[in-house]
């Protein structure tokens, strides 16, 4: 049966102990891969194997191993999320990887996600660019019913599709300026193409784009690297329909 | 009067990206109108003269000249902007790092196609601008295409013109935030095409350098005499 | 311990109406003095949070992740069921009730059910307005479909994403608060200890997983919203970071833990592949709309499964159940795959699988209809196993996905210590002893959304609260025993790594306490589970140093905790002599094997309370009284 060949592989990963401390690629060799296994497995053997030894186990982080809850994120030989089209690291496969590979695990390196420690960064600047405007100022209690806001077919497809983000953050790594307009682009376009998002629409742009700037994020200089590693495939029309809410914001706003 | 929203608007990151849209749009508007201008040399020294001279002595040009300079500056200025914080913001120290197909050559050489252009300019003042004119334009102009030291730089600006556009025409639009299914596509290819048309610049050069406009000025002259 | 359910008196239909009307309210200028902790941010954390917030208490969020958005409740796919009847299909409260109380096997409490059914319209108007963007028709108007064999259509949804949207829906709600100054939220930050003082919870100690520092954090009222604990199993479809800590830790206080042997295994999952595996994948139950499930007639038939000729192979859900099929009951159609298994005929190169086959629906609608409806789910299927499901047919196996037992609370959701909450999969819940699919998620945002900010508001109006710091003595009693915890597990230095001992217990779990119960078995793994615990307390090691981003430490505390808390299980089940729901005893079936109630013995709710270090736990009861809901035996055949 297909697959059931075992091999090894070298990891070189990234090590650093603190987030003031400097870091440094180490390699370690993992032998009895099976290509079965996802990649997160394949560190989780490396790691226990460390951990028997004395060591300390690589820190990374994942949680629900099925590509949803965002968590995950390495730079894989040099592929955001590894070198599966649009999908999370979790998801990768050893059978990928042949006999012998030497493979190069990095976490995100971006000024706006400082490492924590080893491939762990700190994402919390995504909270605070959601917590600028990213919701639809709505009370408990206080909606009608559903079905009296009839939306567009079509538009609460497109809303769908920009709401797909999981929040993982490839979309600024992946980008040559360390740019978060993919990020911020889904979350405005989900809610300016909802009739119940549309009240606050200038607002939320305005306030996004300002929170964005002040968090250190860069200027999108429409790459386009952000859509090609999205792991759920959210497009660039978004940073257009950013671009958009933005300027007539502007535009027309009193102030 | 309350201006002060002017300045809010071009520092936000995407304000000052709009001014960077704008004006690199109205700039390949001005260069496309620059070509056509330059196709009108093949209708030979006289006509084209007399056009130059119309332009110049026209009392609108040196308002559009003024302009066409706040242009270039304003350009310049929020392109210096974006591309300082980018440095400062990009994503460091990846030891592999492989790029996803979403950059093209255009979009990943713009900083550089953007000195050389600046670079060219510069030498395109100092000897088309900034000279003696005397001898009358068409001299000047097919004069220094005969020479393939101007004629090399010449095209080398051209071909960075032609990448720096193939990046920024469609790139304008998605900052302006025009991007549709439908249009986006012929956008792109419209902006493809301008870059190509740049070409036309470095072709015209070349024109002349090989010397096709003696050869058929000549079987020109013979047409006439003898009619 | 007392178990007073507080529920109100009056008609079914009106119970939360004069219930609420009953409770005590806050001042609007007061509210602000009130500390509410919330632990976890899931659909019920960041819900009860965000209301919580909008009425002006001052609430603190806990949760281990980086950021709230990542709690498990994102990857719930199917859906979301409320009683809205759009699709005119003849849907009621009262229907959904009767669905819920009887998909439960008669094991839940009829008013919590009828009060869920009623909000559950209710939820999908304010998600609907806070952005989530749900599936429409083109007339503008929201979808529904039919979920996990329901015969009516009352399923919203967002693709396959639900969860996914409700969630960040309720996050970002909850984000909005936190820009209005009345929620802070916490991250990275586990809860390790419940504070009590003048018998009530009054706050609780945490551990900064990225500093390994203890944090004391004062309040009038803690909400557990912190999930189930399905990964007792070690393999189950929950993320890696699900786990029984803070239930276990309210336990250890005096709450009444309920049910705790009440698991939903699901039985279309990927199965695992090896050793190394570290989760199982759900893939979404409608597969069984259009794959037929088998297995070969033969015992130990090695050839390829297309080349297995129509008569040799066993359709065993058709053949059990002729008149449901394959579309039986979660519990039963995972019962009945395991059964085919454990007798030999299990597939693939594990033999622990069975077949979905797709051939002949794709013979029927065509390859291109089914990429239509399931192409996700094949992906997923190919991206996980390299195997082709529309070429050759899937391998499936159930897993531990859901847990229908946690915290017992009354009407008011209050476990039965004062000022300590329990909301979502973390109470005993209102799912009896199996849940209905697509009504997880609104049982958690009916409690977080609309029953706790009342229920919460009517505890503090009416309570009289003494002063309470973090420099109080019981604050740093705390502290300093959760530290000697910590201290212990590091110093063991031994030779087996915590997931070694947590995959140790999920083998013990799964076999012998897993889809079938017997007394025989179960009393195997009181033996075995004690043996493991004591092999970790003296052979356990976590390297690295406890004032740090310490993984390994957060995985050992986890781990001591299930350790503990699967003993419990083990008890619960041994002591529910009947089948129900997911609880099936191989004692008590019918001649046909099929599961039995018991419900002259065992109408009731089981109910332990802790008596400390070493000491038997002591059984109450919850009688469960129907009076508006005939009792019936679940048969499918």
């Amino acid at each position: 049966m297909k697959g059931l060949k075992h091999f090894s592989v070298t990891v070189r990963v990234w090590r650093q102990a603190g987030p003031k401390e400097p870091g440094k690629m180490v390699s370690y060799k993992v032998k009895d891969v099976s290509p079965d296994m996802s990649f997160l497995e394949m560190l989780d053997v490396l790691n226990d194997n460390l951990l028997k030894k004395g060591d300390t186990p690589i820190a990374f982080e994942s949680d629900c191993r099925e590509g949803i809850c965002g968590c995950c994120g390495l730079v894989v030989n040099g592929d955001v999320h590894g070198p599966d089209e649009h999908s999370t690291v979790c998801q990768l496969h050893m059978r990928r990887f042949s006999d012998g590979d030497v493979i190069t695990v990095e976490p995100w390196r971006v000024k706006s996600f400082p490492v924590i420690k080893d491939l762990v960064v700190d994402r919390s600047s995504f909270d605070r660019l959601i917590a600028a405007g990213g919701f639809i100022s709505v009370n408990t209690g206080a909606a009608p019913d559903a079905n009296s806001v009839p939306v567009e077919k079509d538009k609460a497809e497109e809303a769908m599709d920009a709401a797909a983000c999981i929040g993982c953050g490839a979309c600024v790594a992946s980008c040559p300026n360390g740019a978060a307009m993919l990020f911020v682009g889904a979350k405005v376009s989900q809610l300016a193409l909802l009739p119940q998002g549309t009240p606050e629409r200038a607002n939320r742009a305005l306030n996004m784009v300002a929170a964005m700037d002040k968090e250190g994020f860069g200027n999108c200089t429409n790459e386009y690297e952000c859509e090609a590693v999205c792991p759920k495939d959210v497009k660039v029309a978004n940073i257009a329909r950013l671009n958009r809410e933005f300027l007539l914001a502007n535009l027309f706003s009193k102030k | 009067m309350d201006i002060t929203f002017i300045k809010r608007f071009i520092t936000t990151s995407i304000g000052r990206k709009a001014v960077m849209a704008v004006s690199g749009l109205l700039l390949g508007g001005f260069m496309l109108v620059h070509l056509a201008e330059n196709l009108l040399l093949f209708k030979g020294e006289i006509f084209y003269n007399g056009w130059v001279d119309f332009l110049l002595s026209n009392p609108i040009t040196p308002f559009l000249e003024a302009g066409l300079l706040a242009l270039f500056l304003a350009h310049i200025a929020a392109g210096t902007w974006v591309r300082v914080e980018d440095f400062l913001n990009a994503p460091r120290g990846y030891e592999a790092r492989k790029w996803q197909g979403g950059r093209t050559i255009g979009s990943a050489t713009m900083l550089y196609t953007a000195a050389a252009i600046l670079a060219y300019l510069t030498y395109h003042m100092l000897t088309f601008r900034f000279v003696d004119h005397s001898m009358g334009f068409y001299q000047m102009v097919t004069g220094a295409f005969r020479s393939p030291v101007f004629v090399a730089v010449y095209v080398a600006g051209a071909a960075a013109l032609a990448l720096h556009l193939s990046h920024g025409m469609q790139s304008a639009f998605q900052t302006l935030g025009v991007n549709h299914p439908k249009y986006t596509p012929l956008i792109k290819l419209g902006g493809l095409l301008v870059a190509l048309a740049m070409i036309g610049f470095a072709l015209i050069s070349v024109y002349y350098l090989a010397g096709i406009d003696l050869k058929s000025a000549e079987a020109g002259y013979q047409v006439v005499i003898i009619k | 311990m007392k178990l007073d359910a507080q529920i109100p008196a009056g008609p079914i239909e009106k119970k939360w109406d004069s219930h609420k009307f009953n409770l005590k309210l806050v001042n609007p200028n007061n509210r602000r003095k009130f500390d509410i902790l919330v632990v976890g941010s899931g659909l019920a954390g960041a819900s009860a949070a965000a209301s919580l917030g909008e009425l002006g208490y001052n609430v603190k969020v806990f949760t281990l992740h980086d950021s709230p958005r990542r709690a498990h409740s994102i990857a719930a796919q199917g859906g979301i069921n409320a009683a809205k009847n759009y699709p005119n299909d003849g849907d009621s409260v009262w229907r959904l009730f009767h669905d819920t109380v009887k998909g439960g096997d008669y094991r839940a409490r009829e008013a919590n059910v009828y009060r869920l059914a009623q909000l559950s319209g209710q939820i999908i108007d304010h998600c609907a307005a806070i952005g989530v963007p749900f599936a429409r028709e083109y007339g503008g108007l929201l979808s529904n479909r039919s979920f996990g064999g329901a015969q009516l259509s009352r399923t919203f949804y967002a693709r396959g994403q639900t969860g996914q949207q409700l969630l960040v829906g309720a996050y970002s709600a909850m984000m909005r608060q936190v820009a209005a100054g009345t929620v802070t939220v916490m991250p990275r930050r586990e809860m390790v200890d419940i504070v009590m003082k003048g018998g009530r919870a009054r706050g609780i100690t945490v551990r900064n997983l990225v500093t390994g520092d203890l944090e004391a954090h004062s309040g009038h009222a803690v909400l557990l919203c912190t999930g189930g604990y399905a990964n007792v199993f070690y393999l189950s479809t929950n993320a890696a970071s699900c786990n029984v800590s803070a239930i276990w830790t309210a336990y250890k206080k005096g709450a009444g833990l309920a049910n705790p042997c009440f698991t939903q295994i699901h039985p279309t999952c990927i199965p695992r592949s090896g050793e190394h595996q570290s989760k199982l994948t759900l893939m979404s139950e409608s597969l069984r709309n259009d794959g037929r499930v088998w297995v070969p007639k033969a015992k130990g038939d090695h050839r390829p499964a297309n080349e297995v000729p129509e008569e040799e192979r066993d359709y065993f859900l058709e053949r059990r159940y002729p008149a449901f099929g394959n579309l039986v009951p979660r519990d039963i159609a995972s019962r009945a795959a395991k059964t085919v298994v454990d007798s030999g005929y299990g597939v693939g190169r594990t033999a622990q699988a069975v077949y979905l086959d797709f051939r002949d629906s794709i013979k029927r609608k065509t390859e291109e209809k089914i990429k239509d409806e399931y192409g996700n789910l094949f992906d997923m299927y190919y991206q996980i196993t390299d195997e082709n499901g529309y070429k050759t047919p899937m391998r499936i196996y159930p897993a531990p996905h859901y847990t229908m037992g946690g915290l017992w609370v009354d009407y008011n959701l209050m476990t039965t210590i004062p000022g300590l909450f329990a909301l979502g999969e973390a109470n005993f819940s209102d799912h009896g002893a199996n849940r209905l699919g697509a009504s997880a998620l609104m049982q958690g945002l009916a409690d977080g959304f609309f029953i706790a900010p009342s229920t919460v508001a009517g505890y503090l109006g009416a309570t009289k609260f003494e002063a309470a710091t973090t420099l109080d003595r019981e604050f740093t009693d705390s502290a300093k025993q959760v530290q000697e915890k910590v201290n212990r597990i590091i110093a063991i230095k031994g030779h087996k790594t915590p997931s070694e001992l947590h995959r140790q217990l999920g083998n013990v779990m799964w076999n012998d306490v897993g889809m079938a119960r017997s007394e025989a078995l179960l009393k195997k793994a009181l033996k075995k589970i004690p043996e493991i615990r004591e092999d970790f307390w003296k052979d356990v090691t976590v390297s690295g140093a406890d004032k740090d981003f310490n993984p390994t430490l957060e995985k050992a505390l986890k781990v001591a905790d299930f350790l503990e808390f699967a003993e419990l299980f083990v008890k619960d089940a041994l002591e529910r002599k009947e089948s129900c729901g997911g609880h099936f005893r191989e004692e008590s079936c019918t001649p046909e094997g099929e599961a039995k109630r018991d419900d002259e013995n065992f109408s009731h709710a089981s109910v332990w309370e802790y008596q400390g270090e070493g000491k038997e736990a002591v059984l109450h009861k919850e009688p469960l009284a129907f009076e508006h809901i005939k009792m019936a035996e679940r048969s499918y055949k």
